[in-house]
């Protein structure tokens, strides 16, 4: 009994904040009330209608793809010398340091990004593609844990060996066996990295330009303005991280259900 | 054609910085024949199976299959045939697709990959479910995609890691008839890998007793059992009372449990001589006289069903004894044929 009581609790508490939020974007006149007064779509309009929020709604969006992109092209290559390194050493070595990241306050990584990028041999300092690079050094450990531990949980090297076994060349058994046989970790990873790389606040607040300003950095800017801006700007942002999400699971789904590799079309 | 299929000559291969291997090791197994090598853990059969497979290279001796010299093949040109322990099979594709995946990568077109794995599925009589997904199939159906999928392509040998040990006692039963019968019918030359004794004696054409990367015994299993070459063989396949005595005339031994009258050793009296005594071969009796007759007390006593196993403590000794008697037991006879001399080394 008492588990299910704070079960329930615990959930109230999660979601009251997402629920006032919620009611606050559509809510007229709040003022020193407990619920807003009037309902109207005005905020929402506002939001759309604001420049900057709109530069900062493309840029995280272009911000999270090109940070998916670079997750795969980076990590699926990493992971894979990880998982077959053959000295345990070294892949204990090796996970050590790419799990560095998440032990890392991103704020201490800003501060070296700006040390080293504001300097004359390295200008980069306000590019999104500095942005990203960050954004990926945050994202990989995420990934990478995730990708690892199914090509452990699958026994891939096994599945490689009797590929192997069976005829297949290397280029083969990569595009055969260790490619579609992780293609839910992958999505999943990429699900994290996504939603990760949408929210992030502290990172970006330091290092991007004022051209390529993320949504969650814009985003602080409206609590100093409207209530109810604020409140559908915020809404707006999970609504973006939501769908990163749900995408991502969807397609994941997708995935399961494709003819496999192989198969006729 | 009179050929091996598989020929191992003075294989050797040691792990790099270890003591582990494989030392020496030469045999042959014919086209049609299977070859159950055994072995405690650590002996080193796994390691030979991946030397015929290739996923490691000899230090020094040759491998060949079908009378060709692999010995410096990579592991596809020498296309085995092998169904791993966990089945390694393809959780992406459905039970054809991995059935068909060696043709696929020899370039065979769909229609008749698809011919061919059907085929193959009815064979190991899976017919009914090609279009499942891996992780939807039993154990014992998983191991018989294995066993297609190592087959389909006509390998010059099948090589079969524990394949057994992953499955619950009854099915291992079935399964152990269906490769036999399976193997058998496509006529491939076979090395089986395991380390259950009952697996070994009633799958093998012949057994390899592998000790410590060396090989002690190749034979059938029959002489295996009869005839074990020496105290290692007895007591690793089948059970076995070792007796160690001192020789006395031409034919008794003395012994813990009294004075056995054995079959004419040869031995010096006072040399050191090791016996075997199969426990199916020690007959309970109801009276006390006779020729290698003993009184008994029962140590331990285990009900089997149709047998017993029992540990009798006789004289200073014991022995183990297994029999379909009932009740107490007082007295064992240890006929004179059934003691049999090892090498003392």
């Amino acid at each position: 009994m008492i588990p299910r009581w704070t079960t329930t609790l615990y959930l109230v508490y999660l979601a009251v904040p997402i629920v006032l939020l919620v009611v606050g974007s559509f809510g007229d006149l709040w003022l020193n009330t407990l619920l807003p007064s009037g309902a109207t779509l005005k905020w929402y309009a506002a939001v759309a209608a604001d420049p900057s929020f709109r530069r900062a709604f493309g840029a995280s969006l272009f911000v999270a793809v090109m940070t998916c992109l670079a997750c795969v092209a980076i990590g699926l290559p990493l992971a894979y010398a990880v998982f077959r390194a053959r000295s345990p050493r070294v892949r204990a070595l090796a996970r050590v340091l790419y799990q560095l990241p998440v032990a890392l306050p991103a704020l201490v990584l800003a501060f070296g990004f700006i040390l080293v990028f504001s300097s004359d041999t390295l200008p980069w300092l306000g590019s999104i593609w500095l942005l990203i690079a960050g954004h990926v050094v945050l994202c990989l450990p995420y990934f990478l844990q995730t990708v690892v531990a199914d090509m452990q949980r699958l026994g891939l090297r096994t599945l490689e060996d009797a590929a192997e076994s069976l005829g297949s060349s290397g280029l083969q058994r990569y595009a055969h066996i260790v490619l579609p046989a992780l293609r839910h970790s992958i999505l999943s990873g990429l699900i994290i990295v996504a939603a990760l790389s949408i929210g992030e606040f502290q990172f970006s607040n330091l290092i991007s330009g004022f051209l390529n300003r993320t949504f969650p950095v814009v985003l602080l800017q409206a609590f100093y303005g409207a209530t109810g801006f604020a409140c559908a700007a915020t809404v707006l942002l999970l609504a973006l991280a939501l769908t990163a999400s749900i995408t991502g699971a969807l397609s994941a789904r997708g995935a399961g259900r494709l003819p496999p590799a192989g198969a006729p079309a | 054609m009179n050929e091996a299929s598989v020929h191992l000559e003075s294989a050797s291969f040691r792990y790099p910085g270890g003591k582990a291997g494989i030392f020496d090791v030469t045999f042959d197994i014919a086209p049609g024949e299977l070859v159950v090598c055994i072995g405690p853990s650590g002996c080193g059969k796994t390691t030979l199976l991946k030397l015929i497979a290739g996923f490691l290279r000899l230090d020094s001796g040759r491998v060949r299959l079908g009378g060709e010299d692999v010995t410096a093949a990579t592991v596809r040109s020498r296309e085995c045939g092998i169904v791993f322990q966990s089945y390694a099979l393809f959780p992406h594709m459905a039970v054809w697709e991995n059935v068909a995946y060696p043709l696929r990568v020899r370039g065979i077109a769909l229609a008749e990959r698809r011919r061919r794995a059907a085929a193959m599925l009815e064979m190991v009589g899976l017919g009914a479910l090609r279009d499942r997904l891996p992780a939807e199939l039993s154990g014992g159906q998983q191991q018989r995609v294995a066993l297609a999928r190592a087959l389909v392509f006509e390998p010059r040998a099948l090589l079969l890691d524990e394949p057994l040990s992953a499955l619950d006692a009854a099915t291992r039963v079935t399964m152990r008839d269906e490769i036999r019968r399976i193997q058998k019918q496509q006529n491939i030359a076979s090395l089986l890998i395991t380390h259950d004794q009952d697996e070994a004696l009633s799958l093998a054409d012949r057994i390899a007793v592998l000790r410590d990367g060396r090989l002690v015994q190749v034979a059938t299993p029959q002489e295996i059992y009869d005839r074990p070459a020496d105290a290692f063989v007895a007591g690793f396949v089948g059970r076995a009372n070792l007796i160690d005595g001192v020789a006395v005339g031409a034919d008794a031994v003395d012994t813990p449990l009294g004075r056995l009258v054995t079959p004419p050793h040869g031995a010096p009296t006072g040399a050191g001589v090791r016996l075997l005594v199969r426990p199916e071969k020690v007959q309970p009796v109801e009276a006390a006289g006779g020729e290698n007759v003993f009184a008994t007390r029962i140590l331990q006593d285990r009900f089997f069903g149709a047998n017993r196993e029992i540990e009798l403590g006789v004289g200073e000794g014991s022995i183990k004894i297994e029999t379909a008697a009932r009740g107490a037991i007082a007295h064992v006879r240890v006929p004179r044929d059934a003691v049999q001399f090892l090498p003392t080394h």
